[in-house]
Formats: C-alpha cells, sequence, structure tokens
C-alpha cells in the first residue's frame, strides 16, 4: 500500500512489490497448463515400464515369460520389415508419430489462452486481473450497440490477442455511423488499457436487417 | 496459479514427444523404403549381438540367467517411482493459510488466519450483485506466500474494468480487516453459466 503509484504501474497492474512474483502467476494464468497432457504421458510410461518389469523380473528369476520372451522380442525387432505385413507396420508407425507429435507440439508451442490481462482504470491501484476474451467482447458488443442504436443481435465482436473486430448489421434504412461506433470502441478499449493491446476495426455491413 | 512445474511438463513432454516420433517414423519407414531396411537390419543387428554378449558374460554362476535382468527391473521400478512423483506434482498448491504472523501482544502464540475468512467474506460481499452469474474465492500457496484468487463470472454485457474495480474495493476492505497485503489475482471468465444467462440491463 505505501508504494506510490508510478511503482504501482510499472508492476504491471500488480500493485504489490512484495510478495510472490505477480508476472509469473498472471504468466500461469494466459498461459495454457500442460498437466493433463503430462499425466497422460506419465500414465502411458508408467504401464509400458510396467510390463518391462513384469517381464524382466520373471526373466531374471527363471520363470516362462508372460507374453513374449525378451530375447525373441528384440530377435523379431532386428529384422522387422521380415514378419509382419508392412501395412501394419506402416500403421503403428503413423499412430506412435502421432501420439509424438501431440506430445511434441504441447511442449513447444506457446499455449496461449484467449485472455488479456486487465491494467484497468489508471491510478486506482487495481491487483492483477485477467479476462477472458469472451468478456471483453460482450462488454464491447454493449458498448457498440448502444453507438450504434440497433439491437443485441446486429453486433457481432470477435476478439483476439491483437485485435477487436466489429461487425454491425444496421436495421434497413437507418444508417450506421461507424466512426462513431469505432470511437465508443476505442473509449471502452482505452477505459480498459488490456494488454496487449487490441486494435478495432469497425465493419458496417452493406445489407441491413429489415424490421428490426 | 498453482505449483505445477510447467517448464519440466515442457521438457519432458517434448523430449517424449521427440522419442515416440521418432519410433514412429522409423517404423513407417521400414514398412515403405526397403533401403532403410537393409540398414537397420546391419546397425540393430550389431547393436542387439553386443548386447546378448553383454548378458551372456554377466550370467549368475551356475545359471543360464543373468543378473542384469534384475538391474533393468530396478532401473524400469526407479522410472515409475519417478513417473508417479511427476503426476504427483501436477496441480498442486491448494492452501488454507491466509495470514501466520506472530503475535506481539501479551497472549503467547502466533496468530493464523485461515484461507475460508478471505473466501467466506468475499463471497458474502457478492453474493447479492445482479451483474454476476458467480463468483468463487480460493487460496493459494505461491511459493510459499499465501495468495487469493477471485475468479468473477459476470453477466454478458458487464464492463470488466468496472466490476474489477469495484471487486478491488472489496479486496481493500478485506485486507485492513486481516491486517496484511495479500497478493490477489482476479480473473473475470465467461462459462456457460453467463452464456446462456440473460444479458444484465440496467446497471
Amino acid at each position: 500500500m505505501s508504494s506510490s503509484v508510478e511503482s504501482r504501474r510499472a508492476n504491471s497492474g500488480s500493485r504489490r512489490s512484495n510478495g510472490p512474483d505477480m508476472r509469473r502467476v498472471v504468466y500461469r494464468e494466459t498461459h495454457s497448463s500442460r498437466a493433463v497432457v503430462s499425466v497422460v504421458a506419465a500414465v502411458l510410461v508408467l504401464v509400458l515400464a510396467g510390463y518391462g518389469v513384469l517381464e524382466s523380473g520373471v526373466h531374471a528369476v527363471g520363470q516362462p515369460a508372460w507374453l513374449i520372451e525378451p530375447q525373441v522380442a528384440a530377435q523379431r525387432i532386428v529384422d522387422l520389415p521380415a514378419g509382419i505385413p508392412p501395412l501394419l507396420l506402416a500403421a503403428i508407425g503413423g499412430v506412435l508419430a502421432m501420439l509424438g507429435l501431440v506430445f511434441l507440439l504441447n511442449g513447444i508451442l506457446p499455449g496461449k489462452r484467449a485472455r488479456h490481462l486487465l491494467a484497468g482504470a489508471p491510478g486506482e491501484g487495481l491487483p492483477a486481473v485477467v479476462v477472458d476474451d469472451e468478456v471483453v467482447a460482450s462488454s464491447i458488443a454493449r458498448r457498440a450497440r448502444l453507438a450504434a442504436n440497433v439491437t443485441p443481435d446486429q453486433v457481432m465482436v470477435v476478439v483476439s490477442q491483437r485485435q477487436v473486430l466489429v461487425n454491425v448489421r444496421p436495421t434497413s434504412g437507418v444508417p450506421v455511423d461507424a466512426d462513431r461506433v469505432l470511437g465508443a470502441v476505442r473509449d471502452e478499449l482505452d477505459q480498459m488499457l488490456l494488454e496487449p493491446a487490441p486494435v478495432p476495426r469497425v465493419n458496417v455491413t452493406p445489407t441491413g436487417v429489415i424490421g428490426a | 496459479m498453482n505449483s505445477t512445474p510447467a517448464l519440466l511438463n515442457r521438457i519432458l513432454l517434448t523430449v517424449l514427444g521427440l522419442i515416440l516420433l521418432g519410433t514412429g517414423l522409423l517404423l513407417v519407414l521400414l514398412a515403405t523404403v526397403p533401403p532403410v531396411g537393409s540398414w537397420w537390419h546391419s546397425w540393430s543387428g550389431g547393436a542387439w549381438e553386443s548386447v546378448s554378449r553383454l548378458f551372456d558374460s554377466t550370467r549368475f554362476p551356475g545359471r543360464p540367467e543373468s543378473w542384469l535382468w534384475i538391474v533393468v527391473a530396478l532401473a524400469l521400478l526407479a522410472l515409475m517411482g519417478l513417473m508417479v512423483a511427476w503426476i504427483a506434482q501436477q496441480g498442486k498448491g491448494r492452501s488454507n493459510l491466509l495470514a501466520a504472523e506472530y503475535d506481539p501482544g501479551e497472549i503467547p502464540g502466533d496468530v493464523r488466519i485461515g484461507g475460508g475468512v478471505a473466501e467466506q467474506a468475499l463471497r458474502q460481499a457478492l453474493e447479492g450483485r445482479p451483474d454476476l452469474a458467480g463468483a468463487t474465492v480460493t487460496t493459494y500457496d505461491v511459493k510459499g506466500s499465501p495468495a487469493l484468487k477471485v475468479r468473477l463470472l459476470p453477466r454478458q454485457g458487464v464492463a470488466p474494468h468496472l466490476l474489477a474495480a469495484e471487486v478491488s474495493g472489496l479486496l481493500d476492505a478485506l485486507e485492513a480487516v486481516v491486517g496484511k497485503e495479500i497478493p490477489v489475482l482476479i480473473h473475470i471468465g465467461a462459462g456457460a453459466r453467463t452464456r446462456f444467462s440473460r444479458a444484465e440491463r440496467v446497471r
């Protein structure tokens, strides 16, 4: 509470300079977690390793193998293109490669969620606020609807990471001032101070709606 | 907000993905390209030769089995243990403690305030609002210090910055009561409940 307004702003929306790293927390909140995929991968490895333990343990004490003798399995793998229909082999390979690709992409891609950081009204020292793009879109749609003086059905807003697209279908015979709508949307976005800041675009369709 | 090991997840997933992708591509190439088959024969044949020689040289005296199998089994067991530990790390971090301080007063002991205080108080304060379809408050333990996560589900058309400012006022009041600064994350989200409920008309 004792920190000045300037240092609060520098803290990217978080007013507390002590305590945990809010930037990390916000990063966690705006990027998707890999917990589910990780658990799936770990269970997969667990099952394979469990089978391996069983087979090698059985072999170590000199008992007959459960499913297949390890030496026999290795020999089959060594002379692989033979002994199995090539179509089946290719199919198994394809499935394995797909699974690997899913895991690999999950590990590498940034995994951004459709969320924005809200820097809030200036000077008010908000805590860290993360907003779903859907909420931003519905708020902007309300503002654009009031500025264009149309019904809610005639406005559609798409919010993406760097762009806000407002589609307005005017009522037939009643022209819509696109600049006014754009001004209203811009005003709303300026109040929100989204991070990263999206650029608004207004698109008034040439065809109108009858009887709205 | 929770202490899921994000970097570890990424690294392990990438490694596993590369292994699976490599194996799968090798199998596809074996099935489709004949020269790869002959290369695989010579390479894997040699490798298997040396491995089986290793197994032969590590036999128990007087018995046909190699003690290397026990080593393999133990290594796989260790791998299983690591995997279980990895799973156990996911999604941890919920806590029950909002503040724990030494009390310098006359009565000996510490003061501990449970997370339920903040959760109940905020839920009570947010309950009657017409612009909210729901709100949940959870206490987390972020690297040893408590933090609050407030998840708000506003109805359609509610301006998120105004909502955030009002909830921020409530949080200030809560801090005044608890007597400690608590890091807060407000998540204003959308869900099925907000999507299919009526829009808020008057504000």
